[in-house]
C-alpha cells in the first residue's frame, strides 16, 4: 500500500471556528441557558483556618427563590492526584480563605446570594500555616492531621507531615562529585510567585439530572477527569455521569482538573431543575488554581573546563490546602530543572507543601517554567565563577544524541546544540538594539530550555459517511489552541486522502468518546492525533479492501487522494470514496473504525527516581530563547527590547498558528517574569482580587517575537509533530532575569521584576533570597532514608 | 421602570431594574451573548460596545441611563450578512485563539478606525490597551489591522 505522502497535508488550515468567533456567535459555556435554570452560588470560608462549630442552612432554605442547598454531606467522597485529600465541602475545619462550605442554588443568582448571607456559620479561628518555612518548621501545626488516613492513587510518593508528596532522584556517586578537588562548588536560591491565569471565561457549568445520569456541560480540558472526580466525590457510579464540553473561552491549564462540576451537579439532582454555575471574577482571581510560588536551592560542582559534575536540589512547591496538581508535578523538577545540560551525577529531592491557603494547580509548563528561570540563572553564576561564556558553556553542555538525562533516560537526537546555532544565525541577521536602551542599562541573554508532551492515554474513532466526509469522535476539546479545528482534521485527511474540509470534528462527549486524559502538556496534537491517526488507518484499509474488489486491482495498487480511491499514478482513474462507502454499505455495513494511543514507555534508569509519575520523558520539547532588555536605573522599569524564540516542533502544520501560540505563550511568560504575581495577605487571602490589582501583558507590553520554528526532531507523534502551544511560555522568566543580571550585575533570584524591586536590587536594598528552612546537608531535608 | 432604547437598529424595552448593567440585558434579557462578562468592572474591554457611537464598557452603564439611546454590539457588525472588513481581516491572518475578547476587540478597534482610518501601528495598539486578551500576545491581530489601514 502506498505510504501517505507527508507533503500532501494541507498546511495552514484555516481555522473553521474563527468566523462565528468574530461574529460574536460562538456559545461558551458561559453563554448557554436551559428553561428553568437554576443559578448557583457558593458560600466560601472567611478564615484561612477554623474549627467549624455550626452550620446552619434552615433560615436560607425560607430565603426567595432557593430550590436546594448543598453541603458536606452531599459530596462523601475525596478527590485528588496521587493522594484523595480534598473534600468537596469543608465539613469539620476550614484549611483556605476561600474553601467552600455550602452552595446554593435559586431562581437568580441575587436570590442564591441572599441565601449564602442567611447561612448561619460558627469558626473557631486556628493558627494558619500561610508559608512553606513555616509548614515545615519542627513542630509545625499539621493541616492535614489524618494524612495518614488518606486513600493513595498512586504509589511511591514519601509523605509525612505538611509534605503531602516527595518526589527524589539518585544518579551517580553525587559525593564523590562534590568532594573532589578540581571543582568549583557554586550555590544559587530562587523564590518565585504565584500565577493567575486569567482565562477570560471562568470555571463554567451547566448541570442536569436526566432519566437516572447527570449530564454536564462545562467548560473544561478535561472531560474525563470531570466524569471520574464527580462520580467518587458524589459516591455515584461514574457511568451515572455524562460530560460535554462547549467551546472554551481560555484555559492554560486552569481548567486541567475537576472544579466546580460537582456542586452543580449535586444541586441539580436535588432541585430537579438545570443548575448554572459561573465563578465571578473575584472569585476566580481568589482561588485560581495558580502557577504554585516555589522556592529552590540549588548546587552544582562544576571543573574549570565547564563539565557539571554533580547538581543537587531542593524545590519546594506550595500546594496550598490540597495536594492537586502540585503531587503530579514533584515529577517534573527532575527533566526541567535538571534537565538541559549533561551531568555526572544528580541528587534532586522536589517537595509538595501543604499550606493554609488556596490550593494551586496546572498552568502552562506549569513548574518547568520557573525552574528553567532557576536554571538558566544558576548556569550564569557558573559561568561567573568559572569565567566562561554562557554561550560557550551552554554549546559546551547541552544534551545531544546518546546522553544521559537526570533519571538516566537515553537523549536521542542532536536538537538543542543544532538549535543554539540557528539561534546565532537569527542574531547575526538582525542587529543588536542596543542603540535602543540610550542611558539605561543594556543587557541580553540566551537561553535553552526542556519540557515535554504528556502523552497518555487517547481514544477515536471515525465513521466515514456515504457522503465522502468523516466524523471524527474523540474527549479532544478546542480551548483556543487549534488542535481540534486544524491539526486533527488534518491528521485524518491526510490518511484518508480528503480535505480537511471534510473531515466533522465532534465537540467532546463522554458518551460517545473513549477515555482521554485532555488537553493539556501539549498533547492533543500528539495523543489525539495519534489515535485519529489510528483510526483513520482501519477507515483507510476497509476502503482499500471494498474498493480492491470493485476496482479489479490489489489494495497495493491503489491510493486515496482528492477524495476517490485511484489506481496508483493515474490520476482521475478509479472512483470516489463516497461511491466506495455506498458499496460497503451493502456489502460488509457502514466503514467505522476506532484507533487509540497511549505512551510508548521510554526508559529510565531502573532505580533513579522515586515518587515520580514519569521517570522519563516519551517527547522532549527543546526551547533557545534570546532577549534584549534595557533596565532604567531610576525607576527599575524593564523594557524588552527584542525577543527571539527557535522552537522546536518536530513538525508543524500550520506554522501560522504556532507563531500564534508562540506570540501568545512569550506574552504570557513575559507578565510572568515582569509584573504577574499574587501575593497572600496575613489573613490568609490572596491580596490581588481583581483585574485592576493583578497586573496581565496589555497591547503596549508586548513586542513582535522574532520565531524560528525547528522541524526534524525526532517524534512518534503522528506526522512527526510535537505540541507547540504550551512550551513557549517556558523560557521567558528565564531570558528576561538572566538577561536583566547582565545588565545590572545584580544578582537576581526572583520573579516578576517589577519596577520596585529592579530598584532595590540596583540599590542593593533588595534583600537575598536565602531558604534557611532548606539545610545545607541535601539528606536533613528529605523523608526517604540515606542508604546504609 | 421600563428603559427603551434602540440596540442594533431595532427598539428593545427592558423591564430590569434600571441599576442593572447593560451588559446583563443585552447577554439575559436579550440573549445578545457576543460581548462577554469578564471582569465586571470596567478593566477588560470585553464588553465594549457602541453607546450613541461612543465606546463603552457596558459593565458599568445602568440600563436606567440609556434610555432612547443607540446601542451597538458585535452582532451589529456583519448586519449584511457579509463580515467587517475589520473582521475579514482577522480570519485572514488567522489570529484568533479563543476568541474571548474578539467581540470587545472589535468593537474597540471599528470605533477607531472610523476616527483615524490612516492610523499607524503604534496608534493601533494603543488604542488596544482597554481590551485584555490571554491568548494571543496582541501583535498578530495589530498586523491583521495594519492591512487593514494600508488597504484604504
Amino acid at each position: 500500500m502506498a505510504i501517505a505522502d507527508p507533503a500532501a497535508v494541507t498546511m495552514n488550515l484555516p481555522r473553521r471556528d474563527a468566523r462565528d468567533k468574530l461574529l460574536g456567535r460562538t456559545r461558551f459555556t458561559v453563554d448557554r441557558k436551559l428553561p428553568r435554570m437554576l443559578h448557583a452560588a457558593i458560600l466560601r470560608s472567611e478564615a484561612a483556618s477554623a474549627r467549624i462549630v455550626k452550620i446552619d442552612v434552615t433560615r436560607a432554605k425560607q430565603m426567595p427563590g432557593v430550590r436546594a442547598i448543598a453541603l458536606a454531606e452531599d459530596a462523601p467522597g475525596m478527590h485528588g492526584i496521587g493522594i484523595a485529600d480534598h473534600p468537596l465541602f469543608a465539613s469539620d475545619v476550614i484549611r483556605f480563605y476561600g474553601e467552600q462550605i455550602a452552595a446554593v442554588a435559586a431562581d437568580t443568582y441575587e436570590q442564591a446570594q441572599a441565601a449564602l448571607r442567611a447561612i448561619e456559620v460558627e469558626l473557631e479561628p486556628l493558627p494558619a500555616v500561610l508559608t512553606m518555612a513555616e509548614a515545615l518548621a519542627p513542630g509545625a501545626r499539621l493541616i492535614h492531621p489524618g494524612w495518614k488516613n488518606y486513600e493513595v492513587l498512586f504509589e511511591g510518593g514519601a509523605r509525612g507531615g505538611n509534605v503531602a508528596w516527595e518526589a527524589t532522584v539518585i544518579r551517580g556517586d553525587i559525593d564523590a562529585a562534590f568532594a573532589r578537588d578540581d571543582v568549583v562548588v557554586v550555590e544559587s536560591c530562587f523564590r518565585v510567585g504565584r500565577q493567575n491565569h486569567v482565562s477570560l471565561e471562568p470555571r463554567a457549568v451547566i448541570a442536569t439530572y436526566e432519566d437516572g445520569r447527570y449530564h454536564i456541560e462545562t467548560s473544561t480540558q478535561v472531560p474525563w477527569t470531570v466524569r471520574n472526580q464527580t462520580a467518587k466525590l458524589l459516591g455515584v457510579p461514574a457511568s451515572q455521569v455524562h460530560v460535554t464540553v462547549p467551546p472554551v473561552g481560555g484555559a492554560f491549564g486552569q481548567k486541567f482538573d475537576c472544579t466546580l462540576e460537582p456542586y452543580a451537579a449535586i444541586l441539580a439532582r436535588k432541585a430537579g431543575l438545570p443548575v448554572r454555575l459561573v465563578y465571578s471574577r473575584q472569585e476566580e482571581m481568589l482561588t485560581c488554581l495558580c502557577r504554585e510560588n516555589a522556592e529552590i536551592k540549588m548546587r552544582s560542582a562544576v571543573t574549570r573546563e565547564g563539565d557539571i559534575v554533580g547538581r543537587e536540589a531542593v524545590v519546594l512547591m506550595d500546594c496550598g490546602a490540597y495536594g492537586g496538581e502540585q503531587i503530579f508535578l514533584t515529577t517534573m523538577t527532575a527533566h526541567t530543572l535538571m534537565g538541559n545540560y549533561k551531568l555526572g551525577s544528580v541528587k534532586a529531592a522536589t517537595r509538595a507543601v501543604y499550606t493554609n491557603t488556596a490550593p494551586n494547580g496546572a498552568f502552562r509548563a506549569c513548574n518547568g517554567v520557573y525552574n528553567t528561570f532557576a536554571l538558566e540563572r544558576h548556569t550564569d553564576e557558573i559561568c561567573e565563577a568559572i569565567g566562561m561564556d554562557p554561550l560557550e558553556f551552554r554549546r559546551r553542555n547541552v544534551l545531544g544524541d546518546g546522553d544521559l538525562g537526570a533519571t538516566g533516560q537515553v537523549f536521542e537526537g542532536d536538537v538543542l546544540g543544532p538549535m543554539l546555532d540557528r539561534m546565532a544565525a537569527m542574531r547575526e541577521k538582525s542587529p543588536p538594539k542596543k542603540d535602543l536602551a540610550d542611558d539605561r542599562l543594556y543587557g541580553r541573554a540566551t537561553v535553552v530550555g526542556t519540557w515535554f508532551v504528556f502523552v497518555g492515554p487517547s481514544a477515536a474513532t471515525i465513521n466515514l459517511n456515504a457522503d465522502g466526509s468523516a466524523t471524527l469522535i474523540t474527549a479532544g476539546v478546542e480551548i483556543g489552541q487549534g488542535t481540534m479545528v486544524q491539526a486533527l482534521p488534518q491528521i485524518v485527511a491526510h490518511e484518508l486522502g480528503i480535505h480537511p474540509d471534510d473531515v466533522i470534528v465532534r465537540n467532546a462527549d463522554t458518551d460517545a468518546a473513549g477515555f482521554d486524559l485532555g488537553v493539556g502538556g501539549g498533547r492533543t496534537t500528539v495523543s489525539v492525533g495519534a489515535a485519529s491517526k489510528a483510526a483513520a488507518a482501519v477507515v483507510r484499509q476497509k476502503i482499500l479492501e471494498t474498493a480492491s474488489e470493485l476496482l479489479q486491482t490489489r489494495p497495493e495498487g491503489l491510493v486515496l487522494r482528492n477524495g476517490r480511491v485511484e489506481l496508483a499514478g493515474v490520476e482521475g482513474s478509479g472512483m470516489t470514496i463516497a461511491k466506495v462507502v455506498q458499496r460497503a454499505h451493502q456489502v460488509t455495513g457502514p466503514v467505522v473504525g476506532s484507533g487509540s494511543f497511549t505512551n510508548p514507555g521510554v526508559a529510565a534508569m531502573p532505580g533513579c527516581a522515586a515518587g515520580h509519575f514519569i521517570d522519563a520523558i516519551d517527547i522532549p520539547v527543546f526551547n533557545v530563547h534570546d532577549c534584549e532588555v534595557a533596565v532604567d536605573p531610576e525607576t527599575g522599569h524593564v523594557e524588552i527590547l527584542s525577543y527571539k524564540v527557535v522552537q522546536d516542533v518536530g513538525r508543524a502544520l500550520n506554522p501560522r498558528a504556532i507563531h500564534g501560540q508562540i506570540q501568545g505563550g512569550v506574552t504570557q511568560g513575559i507578565g510572568y517574569a515582569l509584573h504577574e504575581e499574587h501575593t497572600i495577605g496575613e489573613d490568609g487571602c490572596i491580596r490581588q482580587n481583581s483585574l485592576e490589582t493583578y497586573r496581565v501583558p496589555l497591547a503596549l507590553d508586548t513586542l513582535a517575537i522574532e520565531i524560528d520554528l525547528y522541524e526534524g526532531a525526532p517524534s512518534i507523534g503522528p506526522l512527526g509533530v510535537k505540541g507547540a502551544g504550551e512550551v513557549p511560555v517556558m523560557n521567558p522568566p528565564a531570558a528576561i532575569a538572566c538577561a536583566v543580571a547582565n545588565a545590572t550585575a545584580c544578582r537576581i533570584q526572583q520573579t516578576p521584576l517589577t519596577p520596585p524591586r529592579v530598584l532595590g536590587y540596583l540599590l542593593g536594598r533588595e534583600p537575598a533570597v536565602e531558604l534557611p528552612h532548606i539545610a545545607d546537608n541535601w539528606w536533613d531535608n528529605v523523608l526517604m532514608k540515606r542508604p546504609s | 421602570m421600563p428603559t427603551s432604547l434602540m440596540i442594533n437598529g431595532e427598539r428593545r424595552t427592558s423591564n430590569r431594574d434600571p441599576m442593572t448593567p447593560l451588559i446583563d440585558v443585552l447577554r439575559d434579557e436579550f440573549l445578545l451573548t457576543g460581548a462577554k462578562s469578564v471582569c465586571r468592572e470596567g478593566v477588560c474591554g470585553a464588553c465594549t460596545v457602541h453607546l450613541d457611537g461612543r465606546l463603552a464598557v457596558s459593565c458599568l452603564v445602568p440600563i436606567g441611563t440609556v434610555e432612547g439611546k443607540d446601542v451597538r454590539t458585535v452582532e451589529s457588525l456583519a448586519m449584511a450578512g457579509e463580515l467587517s472588513p475589520l473582521q475579514q481581516v482577522m480570519e485572514q491572518h488567522d489570529v484568533v485563539q479563543c476568541g474571548m475578547c474578539f467581540p470587545g476587540i472589535l468593537m474597540t478597534l471599528t470605533s477607531f478606525f472610523q476616527a483615524q482610518p490612516n492610523a499607524g501601528r503604534d496608534e493601533i495598539k494603543a488604542a488596544l490597551v482597554g481590551n485584555i486578551c490571554r491568548c494571543t500576545g496582541y501583535e498578530r491581530l495589530v498586523d491583521a489591522a495594519v492591512t487593514l489601514t494600508k488597504r484604504s
